[in-house]
């Protein structure tokens, strides 16, 4: 960096020395008493505002979220490995039960 | 004792001894005479409220300088969030409005000779990190002392002498794009 612009921005870094506090605006404390009588909230307060923004966005999330995941199911065979094994996992026991179809589960009422 | 039993007389004279150091102090932070006029009503409001729970234990000075920074800084959070809502709106195809661009800060108290150059010192202030922020304006703006600073800050003085070298190097660093 050149020795003009280190000169220039130890300037500028030097640019509040010697500043005189500024000064409250007239009528500042007339202007206070009137807030303090009429019970203002402070501006953090209007903050709460916002809080229903906040939550819309969450649901809109949500939303894509929920159909992202059903296009996807639809646009796919539906097949994938998990659910496979996971059918093939209740044929099983359901077979091994006899509870393959519903007639057999009146007759075990039947029976009863 | 006058402003514990709530003597408006007593919080009158408070407010007139120190309204100029809480206002300089919050136009420093938030760079705007209606917001610093603003936050500074609301330190006197919280001090008449809370002016019980004050212990004494640190001057009346630096309670109302810690006051007066963490609400600048409340003030300047919530500015920040409605940004954002305003993002939001127009993402939702509401508020339609141009963003506003922000005038450069010009500081009462600055000489006429220094009004550009103090212009763009302020702009990369509002870009230091809070802490920078708040010892840097501290310092510069109510000439306090770093010891004075780490009392209201409620840190150790080696952290505020960090924090001051840390602004100053980010501020250079800001400069030089500036002028870049």
């Amino acid at each position: 960096m050149s020795m003009e612009k280190t000169k220039q921005i130890d300037e500028i870094l030097s640019g509040l020395d010697g500043v005189q506090r500024a000064s409250a605006p007239e009528f500042f404390y007339t202007r206070l008493k009137a807030r303090m009588e009429k019970g203002f909230e402070p501006a953090m307060v209007r903050k709460r505002v916002l809080y229903p923004v906040y939550a819309l966005a969450a649901v809109v999330l949500i939303m894509f979220i929920n159909a992202a995941i059903l296009v996807t199911k639809q646009n796919g065979t539906g097949t994938d490995t998990a659910s496979v094994n996971e059918t093939e996992t209740l044929q099983s026991i359901a077979a091994e039960y006899n509870i393959n179809d519903v007639s057999s589960l009146y007759e075990l009422n039947e029976e009863r | 004792m006058g402003l514990r039993e709530g003597d408006e007389s007593a919080f009158r004279y408070l407010v007139e001894t120190y309204r100029d150091r809480v206002f300089n102090t919050a136009l420093g932070i938030v760079q705007n005479a209606e917001d610093a006029e603003d936050v500074a009503q609301e330190v006197f409001i919280q001090v008449y409220r809370s002016i019980s729970t004050f212990k004494g234990e640190s001057k009346l000075s630096t309670w109302l300088y810690r006051i007066a920074t963490t609400r600048s800084l409340d003030l300047l959070r919530s500015k920040k969030s409605k940004k954002r809502f305003g993002f939001l709106q127009r993402l939702f195809g509401e508020g339609n409005e141009p963003e506003l661009e922000i005038p450069d800060f010009n500081h009462p108290g600055i000489q006429l000779d220094r009004k550009e150059n103090a212009a763009k010192l302020f702009k990369a202030i509002s870009r230091l990190p809070e802490n920078q922020k708040i010892a840097f304006t501290l310092h510069k703006l109510e000439d306090l002392s770093y010891q004075e600073v780490s009392e209201i800050m409620k840190t150790s003085l080696p952290a505020v002498e960090s924090l001051m070298h840390r602004a100053k190097q980010n501020l250079r660093k800001m400069l030089e794009k500036e002028i870049d």
